[in-house]
């Protein structure tokens, strides 16, 4: 028995580079938001500004929370390429709900079920149907944008109750709403994922399918748990996105979305084929990216060379993340 | 004889996660010859072709390939000294054609770089007829019987010019006539003096085609000769070794009542009409070679696979199984084999890979509480002797031997009153496989009703009350542990002898 306990003290981190690169592993993301933070405030002094940053938040709020429900997804080893369709979806019918019956709970209980039916139905498909993520959200990013375009025949719909956007519009203090809505959520979700079963099967099942079946975890169940919860968030995300502007585009609404939060998740440490990443990851991921976006955007660089700085950040992330 | 040899392994020396696995081990191979490479299961064989074949480098010991020593980097120098392996799983590519399989990887190409398509058909042909059958070089592999698969491996091996062949029991997919013809052809590739390594368990074939052998056990050469000059019996006690009879662990019991009770079970091409019956306190093992279908059987009895006909009932009441979770209701838990693929979440830290099946034992309010499964966790550290610093690390960290005992954590947590382990001891060194041997047998006395699948038939001896032998999806025997020995053993699990006896 001597071998196996030789292994184990080789295990242990003895010196101070092993601690380094245990600290670089576990929080790269945040040192790289810490390093773009201090990099934005040194280039432009206008990006300190309170309002300034609040104006951050505020933009990234949406995404954030539609990538949170990415983040679970992508932890069970799946991708949703559906969001940003199902986003105008849910859009255009809670307005439609709202101005037939004038009543904003109606409209967000609508939001609700749209989204997560369509999340149950992309859960359906993989777990019971046994679809590849990817083709079944793709078919259902299809599905869900046409039906949208069809019910608004194409353009936008607004809303005829005044006060929905109250809820976009409001501030607690100086803090808007939006972004009060985006830091609980990845609160809920970080406890979610760190301190229930629920979190706990879905990481055994993005890191061993096979494994965590036969440890008797009902993999279906969780699975459609997982799409279904990724569509509510989505849901939370268009009542926003609706109640800013008072209205809803179906064809132009969430479009590249689901492209914006998969990025925020990878930045944000998650591992492509599941089991590896945290919340806290996605959640300085989406900051990096609202940065880089308000930095350009402060320093006058064309909107349309903006993608290339985001893709050129995705890939530096990942190339960074794969030496571990 | 000597100086003639083609090939010339010798003193190699070989571990996984600091587990010995090959010491010292040499292999001889002369020109033209059929030579037996003989061992048990875990016995280094495999390790040791999986090296000449470049598949991962020795860590001490040199290769000689007609006298000249070379470095075995990948399996492309080794394929480039002529040497093919055949290996027991099939390497064919199901979705392509079968030319398409014999020239993967070197295909004949004219200036421009397209495929010569006809040309390769052509001589895929000449290969095959050859070796006395003809198949359609156009067909897709997908559509061929197991059999033909693997006459395409040969195939290819003779189409690179081999001169060195390993074959990893190549037989235990064919029938008796394909058997039969096998070994026709290898004649003809020794006439043509083209060297074979024969690795197979049936001892029979092994005195019918090979002229030597070299027999390890435990990753030690205990034995080479001519196969003329040894009968069975010494050759098996070579592959036994004295040891296993000496040491058994379990005593004699008083059967509790009736726990498990299969009848009829069936699944189409997996496996065919099981009944058996498992005591309280009864160590029930499984025993047989590749494809025997124990594993599937289990999987199935576990919830993992479907059954196509026939009842589990567990302390007398029937209850259907189609998800393991209803096994573990009903009270059957199943370590699983091949703890890498099947047992082990990796990227999930020590504690939380033993509390994975029992999460309810350590929620409050819908909350885990981690001291609980902390404390748990020291618990079963204690009992198992499970060796880890920090069981906040990943269980991959872990050697094989301490990963296996998580494993047996997190059943021993759920605490089901039936047991299920497949190949318990797979890659673990000799003193985990003791402690877990002991146990299970403890759990045993405690009065679980355990079951214990092995290829591995020193295990089952040594630790089961009866023992039932499989071959090909059937029970072939059903043996008292008094009147079980690997003799007999094998017979049945090689089909050269089956009875259907029932008891208990």
């Amino acid at each position: 028995m001597a071998s196996p306990a030789i292994k184990q003290e080789s295990t242990q981190p003895p010196d101070k580079n092993r601690h380094l690169s245990w600290l670089w592993s576990e929080y790269s993301v945040i040192i790289a938001f810490v390093v773009i933070f201090v990099l934005a405030s040194l280039l432009n002094p206008r990006f300190l500004d309170v309002n300034n940053q609040l104006n951050i938040l505020m933009q990234v709020s949406i995404i954030g929370i539609v990538a949170l429900g990415m983040t679970i997804v992508m932890l069970s080893g799946g991708i949703d390429l559906s969001v940003g369709s199902v986003l105008a979806l849910v859009g255009v019918v809670s307005i439609l709900s709202l101005n037939a019956t004038g009543s904003i709970l109606l409209a967000i209980l609508t939001a609700f079920s749209v989204g997560a039916f369509a999340g149950l139905l992309n859960g359906l498909m993989v777990a019971k149907g046994r679809i590849a993520s990817f083709i079944a959200t793709l078919g259902m990013m299809a599905g869900a944008r046409s039906i949208a375009l069809y019910i608004a025949d194409g353009g936008s719909i607004s809303g005829e109750v005044t006060s929905f956007t109250a809820i976009a519009n409001s501030e607690l203090w100086i803090i808007d709403y939006p972004i009060i809505i985006f830091l609980v959520m990845t609160s809920l979700v970080y406890v979610l994922m760190q301190k229930t079963r629920f979190g706990r099967y879905v990481y055994a099942i993005g890191s061993n399918e096979k494994a965590a079946l036969l440890s008797t975890i009902r993999v279906d169940r969780v699975k459609i748990g997982v799409y279904s919860l990724a569509g509510l968030l989505v849901s939370v995300a268009a009542i926003i996105e609706t109640s800013r502007l008072n209205s809803i585009s179906s064809s132009s609404s969430g479009q590249a979305y689901e492209l914006d939060a998969i990025a925020a998740v990878i930045i944000g440490g998650t591992r492509m084929t599941g089991g590896r990443g945290k919340v806290l990851g996605t959640f300085f991921g989406v900051l990096i990216l609202g940065i880089l976006n308000n930095m350009m955007n402060l320093m006058n660089v064309s909107p349309h060379l903006q993608g290339f700085v985001k893709g050129l950040i995705i890939i530096v992330a990942v190339v960074f993340q794969k030496r571990e | 004889m000597s100086g003639n040899y083609v090939l010339e392994m010798e003193n190699i020396d070989k571990s996984f996660n600091r587990v010995p696995v090959l010491k010292q081990a040499s292999l001889c191979l002369e020109e033209g010859e059929i030579h037996a490479l003989l061992g048990e299961n875990g016995a280094g064989k495999s390790t040791l072709m999986n090296i000449l074949g470049g598949i991962f480098p020795a860590d001490k010991g040199t290769i000689k390939v007609n006298g000249k020593q070379v470095e075995m980097i990948d399996p492309r120098t080794s394929q480039q000294l002529g040497i093919s392996f055949i290996h027991q799983e099939l390497n064919v590519v199901a979705d392509l054609k079968v030319y398409e399989n014999m020239f993967l990887g070197r295909e004949r190409r004219n200036r421009l770089g397209l495929l010569k398509v006809e040309e390769m058909c052509r001589k895929t042909s000449e290969v095959l007829a050859g070796l006395g059958v003809e198949i359609d070089p156009k067909a897709y592999v997908r559509q061929l019987d197991a059999s033909y698969k693997q006459l395409i491996e040969i195939a290819k091996a003779l189409l690179q010019d081999s001169k060195i062949i390993i074959m990893d029991e190549p037989t235990t997919a064919l029938t008796e006539h394909e058997v039969h013809r096998l070994f026709t052809l290898m004649k003809n590739l020794k006439a043509a003096n083209v060297s074979i390594i024969y690795i197979s368990h049936k001892l029979k074939e092994i005195q019918e085609i090979c002229d030597r052998y070299t027999v390890l056990r435990d990753g030690k050469i205990v034995g080479s000769g001519r196969v003329a000059d040894q009968n069975v019996t010494a050759i098996t006690k070579m592959m036994v070794g004295k040891s296993v009879s000496e040491e058994r662990f379990v005593h004699n019991h008083a059967a509790g009542r009736k726990m498990l009770h299969v009848t009829g079970l069936t699944s189409a091409g997996r496996f065919r009409d099981i009944n058996f019956t498992l005591h309280a306190g009864e160590i029930l093992g499984f025993t047989g070679l590749a494809g025997d279908g124990r594993t599937e059987l289990f999987e199935s009895i576990f919830g993992f696979n479907k059954t196509s006909s026939g009842s589990i009932e567990v302390e007398g009441r029937s209850v259907p199984i189609n998800h393991p979770k209803q096994a573990l209701q009903a009270g059957i838990g199943f370590v699983p084999k091949d703890r890498k693929e099947n047992a082990i979440i990796k990227d999930l830290s020590v504690y939380h890979n033993m509390s994975i099946s029992a999460l309810s034992h350590f929620e409050r309010m819908g909350f885990l509480q981690p001291n609980q499964e902390k404390s748990r966790f020291h618990h079963f550290k204690e009992a198992l002797n499970i060796k880890v610093h920090d069981p906040k690390v990943t269980i991959d960290k872990l050697s094989g031997g301490n990963q296996q005992k998580v494993v047996l954590a997190k059943w021993l947590e759920v605490d089901t009153p039936i047991l299920v382990f497949d190949n318990p001891t797979q890659g673990i060194d000799i003193g985990a496989k003791r402690e877990i041997y002991q146990l299970i047998v403890q759990l045993a006395e405690q009065g679980k009703a355990i079951i214990i699948l092995s290829s591995e038939v020193p295990e089952i001896l040594k630790v089961c009350h009866t023992i039932h032998v499989m071959y090909q999806g059937e029970i072939t025997a059903k043996l008292k542990r008094d009147q079980a020995n690997e003799d007999e053993i094998m017979k049945y699990a090689t089909g050269s002898k089956r009875e259907v006896e029932h008891i208990g």
